[in-house]
């Protein structure tokens, strides 16, 4: 298929599920209604509905299923690594502490704290990891994990000292888009779409990454500088999509592996592709979770794990029959 | 292009110093670089491409100072063909060759599909090299012969006047071999400048203008193929006894075993 088919395609894949995230809720409204009140919005309690309560979480969904799919795909091309997602350089650690210093020091600001964590995780295994100006990836790999693992233990201790923040740590990491206002989605969107359009014109350089650093580099590409753009930009998506909805796994490690899958590597089409996917996938996720029969609302992070999860699985088997290597 | 390297020397992890050394290519000149294992002829080749700045010394392009000229201009001027590559992901063999252009389009141009002279330049690159068949296959379900085929089609899309080689042949049947030192012989007599570090010394001694034989860093000889190929250096340097004779066609040397 054609890039251009496969751009329309995704496209449509996402407004049909931005239409479907805003037509379906606890109370019914016809599609013909919703549709209206989408072109033409009015003071009627539908309208009201459909812009002040579903569109911002439709939107919200949206912007952290493309802002971790981008993020996924430019780590997974820095570390050049299938296992590389959003979270690996120690963005979910720093999210995961900051949300707790914020929970129980300040006792609200959470989603801040969050961001602000990540940001700041991702910035110390970054300068553990350059040396002599250069990076190199399995290092940075290595001191992310590593980095991790210490504020997680951080994380924990601080939490078992103050037990009552436990429900709101825990609720906020299962990842969930409930209750979102267009506030938060704003300011996410201000970070998240900026970043996403600086990725496009990184994409070719992102191919010549994918031969290794010094390959790349003698293609005439500014090596080091590529890792900081890539891995400044994936930061600030990672940590703005955090900073709407906490810790959603799945989405970033995955959307880029099936749609590369599914289509090519080549980061000039896979990038914006991705994108729209990720969008799509969550905004449909995150409707989806709002009504499970028989629980009701589940966190949309259980939910992409448990669509996502099987979906892939058969990707890999399927692809692996066919004799493609992963 | 002239290629200098003036006093060059690099200290390795303890133990081992590559250097110091100097050593001058002139277009149109073809120098094999050999030497045991460890003898430093791929950190000598890293420090040509500037991969590796030298501790000491310094390394120029016709006049320019390589240390001075940025990832672009240097990509200009030399393409490196390494030993093998890997690829994480799946990207067909004419994007890998594609990307030998990357630093001569514009930014906009580098998003499109490539224009027509370009396009025609790349598929020359292909065809040369025998890979126009393999175009639309993935680079890592090729075999390693033809991955380093692939490489070196990548290094010629980069139309640099240098090219430095690493054992380029070293997974090459013997038939696509000297195939692929024919083409580098052909970019030689047209003026451009290549070193080759090679295990294979008769390969060298028939190929190469100029040698230069490497062992724990240090230049053991440095000259013409007939100067440097003679039973002495060659099998004190490999601690083997090592004979060479005339070859029957090319009457250039070649080197045996003696027992």
């Amino acid at each position: 298929m054609a890039a251009g088919r496969r751009l329309a395609l995704a496209g449509l894949a996402l407004l049909a599920s931005i239409t479907a995230g805003v037509a379906h809720g606890p109370t019914a409204l016809s599609l013909a209604t919703v549709l209206s009140v989408l072109v033409h919005p009015t003071s009627h309690l539908a309208s009201v509905i459909v812009w002040q309560i579903r569109m911002p979480r439709v939107m919200a969904a949206a912007l952290v299923g493309a802002g971790l799919a981008a993020s996924g795909v430019a780590m997974q091309a820095l570390l050049r690594n299938p296992l590389a997602d959003p979270y690996i350089v120690g963005a979910s650690a720093g999210a995961g502490l900051g949300a707790v210093l914020t929970a129980t020091v300040v006792g609200a600001l959470v989603p801040a704290g969050a961001f602000v964590g990540a940001l700041v995780a991702v910035a110390a295994t970054y300068a553990v990891a350059r040396s002599r100006g250069q990076v190199q990836t399995l290092t940075l790999i290595l001191a992310g994990y590593a980095l991790g693992i210490m504020l997680a233990a951080v994380q924990t201790f601080i939490l078992l000292l103050h037990q009552h923040s436990l429900a709101t740590v825990f609720s906020w990491e299962a990842g969930s888009i409930h209750g979102m206002t267009w506030t938060p989605v704003g300011l996410a969107a201000l970070l998240i779409l900026p970043a996403a359009l600086l990725l496009v014109p990184l994409t070719p350089a992102m191919n010549a990454l994918l031969l290794g650093d010094e390959a790349a580099s003698h293609l005439g590409v500014h090596v080091s500088r590529l890792q900081l753009l890539l891995l400044a930009l994936a930061s600030v998506m990672t940590a703005a999509a955090v900073y709407l909805s906490g810790l959603i796994g799945f989405v970033g490690l995955v959307i880029p592996h099936v749609v590369r899958r599914l289509t090519t590597a080549d980061h000039r089409q896979l990038l914006p592709l991705a994108i729209l996917w990720g969008a799509a996938f969550l905004i449909l996720a995150d409707t989806l979770s709002e009504s499970v029969p028989g629980v009701g609302t589940v966190p949309v992070g259980l939910l992409t794990a448990v669509l996502g999860g099987p979906y892939f699985l058969w990707l890999l088997v399927r692809t692996q029959r066919q004799g493609v290597v992963f | 292009m002239k290629l200098s390297v003036d006093g060059v020397a690099r200290r390795h992890a303890p133990g081992f110093q590559l250097g110091p050394l100097s050593v001058a290519v002139d277009r149109g000149e073809w120098l094999g670089i050999v030497g045991p294992n460890g003898a430093g002829k791929t950190t000598l080749l890293r420090i040509m491409a500037g991969t590796e700045p030298p501790d000491v010394g310094r390394v120029r392009y016709d006049e320019r100072a390589l240390a001075q000229m940025g990832p672009v201009a240097r990509s200009h001027a030399r393409a490196v063909v390494p030993q093998r590559l890997t690829l994480p992901f799946d990207l067909s063999v004419a994007s890998v060759v594609e990307l030998g252009r990357l630093s001569h389009l514009p930014w906009g141009e580098r998003l499109l599909p490539l224009a027509s002279a370009e396009r025609i330049l790349v598929e020359a690159c292909l065809e040369q090299t025998d890979t126009w068949g393999l175009r639309d296959r993935s680079f890592r379900t090729l075999s390693g012969g033809e991955q380093q085929r692939v490489l070196l089609a990548m290094a010629l899309a980069q139309g640099a006047p240098l090219l430095l080689l690493d054992e380029p042949t070293a997974s090459l049947d013997p038939g696509h071999a000297r195939q692929f030192l024919e083409l580098v012989g052909t970019l030689v007599a047209d003026g451009h400048t290549v070193v080759m570090a090679h295990h294979d010394l008769t390969t060298v001694a028939q190929a190469c203008s100029s040698v230069l034989l490497l062992a724990d860093g240090q230049v053991e000889a440095y000259g013409g193929v007939d100067e440097v190929f003679q039973p002495e250096p060659l099998s004190g340097v490999y601690r083997t006894p090592l004979g060479v004779m005339p070859h029957p066609v090319t009457g250039r040397p070649l080197v045996f075993h003696r027992q």
